[in-house]
């Protein structure tokens, strides 16, 4: 069959020629297409909002960052955090943060919702790399359910990668221990008014 | 079967095969140069062509590039200027992140606001970086400018006029109409001297990208419109050669 199929392209090096170009040409077309769906906005910061909270009313507040808090934050991100606020939603015990970290070049906005110190939700509401969009599909987000936030500021259960989005990864991991991180400070300042 | 050194082998295939070396003899370097610049094209964003700014005095006025005075907003006794990169400074200090260009930029209690490309960016009233609001917080898209009346602070664009209260996180219609508005907005002036010269050393000023110039070479539209149809004459003589070289494979077999 090998042989046949050499021959083929001995007697017609011109058609073996163009179904190269053909075929290489539909790759490339195809890597395209995958790069362009990589990034968008996904969902609005209202409607990730909403769908947290659902039909119950939610309270907008404000968490401004003391120096203490930055030093915190500054050890989960690995690098200090740009604004002196950060605004939540707060729903009794429920919490829901956006929030934005660099993956390789631009930001990548992400919603957590965390009720009772443990992560209900991770959603990535805007992704703006070529690559490694692969984040935002709920069988990689599903991982962070129930995940909390260790003494050390690192996620209380293990995160499964993903090949070639591995600074993508570790950005919604960053987040999702700097929300669970705020949601305690939150929480204590309310156990302390 | 029929080649070359037998006597069947005919003169127009002689004649092909010399007028096949001539043409590839004059196309060879550009030909190498397109498929070169061709292939750098392609692979534009991993090789970062694009962040590669060439600021060369000579290629600048080629391009009738000038280095446009530096332009800010006064507000509040504060100068709001942008760095034409990415970020925004105040009276000299590089205060936030900001993408160009900077729109607009009032004040009222609350503090300093900025209107970047894509995003409203708070300051405290001495000018550090509170918050950014963009899009995806629910702020207005295409927003032409701020103002503010009464203290309250308004999102132009061209046909609607918002409320926005920073504080309260909240977006409403604006009671007066847009183009009452759009007069109160700060208008955008020329530096002092002394923040123009601090940003011309923050700044690499105008210039040109890596890709822009090797896209422009590639097209030929370097060198104008006698460049674009000396790159389609090059084309031609390239289908030519492809042709006079089918020829010659078809002759010798």
């Amino acid at each position: 069959m090998r042989r046949q199929t050499s021959a083929a392209a001995d007697r017609y090096p011109a058609a073996a020629f163009l179904s190269l170009i053909i075929g290489l040409t539909l790759s490339m077309t195809s890597l395209a297409a995958a790069t362009t769906a990589a990034r968008g906005v996904f969902q609005s910061g209202p409607d990730f909002i909403a769908e947290c909270f659902a039909s119950q009313p939610s309270e907008k507040k404000t968490l401004w960052l003391t120096d203490e808090l930055r030093e915190q934050v500054s050890k989960i991100l690995g690098h200090p955090i740009a604004g002196l606020r950060v605004r939540y939603h707060q729903n009794g015990s429920k919490t829901a943060w956006i929030l934005e970290e660099i993956g390789k070049e631009m930001p990548i906005t992400i919603g957590v919702m965390v009720d009772n110190h443990t992560i209900q939700q991770v959603k990535i509401l805007a992704y703006r790399e070529s690559r490694g969009g692969e984040v935002r599909y709920p069988a990689y987000t599903r991982q962070y359910q129930g995940a909390s936030l260790k003494p050390d500021l690192s996620l209380s259960q293990s995160i499964d990668g993903i090949t070639g989005a591995t600074l993508s990864v570790w950005a919604v991991n960053k987040v999702a221990a700097l929300a669970l991180y705020f949601d305690g400070v939150v929480t204590q300042q309310r156990t302390d008014a | 079967m029929t080649n070359k050194t037998s006597p069947t082998f005919s003169h127009s295939a002689r004649t092909n095969i010399l007028w096949h070396r001539r043409l590839g003899l004059s196309v060879f370097l550009l030909l190498i140069f397109l498929a070169i610049s061709g292939f750098a094209l392609n692979h534009s964003p991993a090789l970062k062509l694009n962040q590669i700014a060439l600021s060369n005095n000579w290629l600048l006025s080629w391009y009738g590039l000038e280095k446009a005075p530096a332009k800010g907003f006064q507000v509040d006794g504060q100068w709001l200027y942008h760095n034409g990169d990415a970020e925004l400074f105040v009276d000299g200090t590089e205060a936030a992140p900001c993408r160009a260009p900077l729109l607009s930029a009032a004040a009222n209690d609350n503090g300093l606001f900025a209107l970047c490309a894509d995003s409203l960016v708070m300051l405290t009233p001495q000018g550090q970086f509170v918050e950014q609001f963009s899009a995806i917080d629910g702020l207005p898209t295409a927003l032409q400018g701020l103002a503010v009346v009464d203290n309250r602070l308004y999102l132009i664009n061209e046909s609607i006029a918002a409320e926005f209260d920073p504080e309260r996180w909240s977006i409403s219609p604006a009671p007066m109409a847009v183009d009452k508005l759009a007069r109160s907005q700060q208008a955008m002036a020329t530096l002092p001297q002394a923040l123009a010269q601090q940003l011309e050393q923050h700044q690499s000023g105008p210039s040109i990208s890596l890709e822009t110039v090797i896209l422009d070479l590639h097209s030929g539209r370097f060198f104008g419109q006698f460049g674009v149809l000396f790159i389609d004459l090059i084309g031609i003589l390239i289908c030519i050669l492809s042709i006079t070289g089918l020829i010659a494979w078809i002759n010798r077999r």
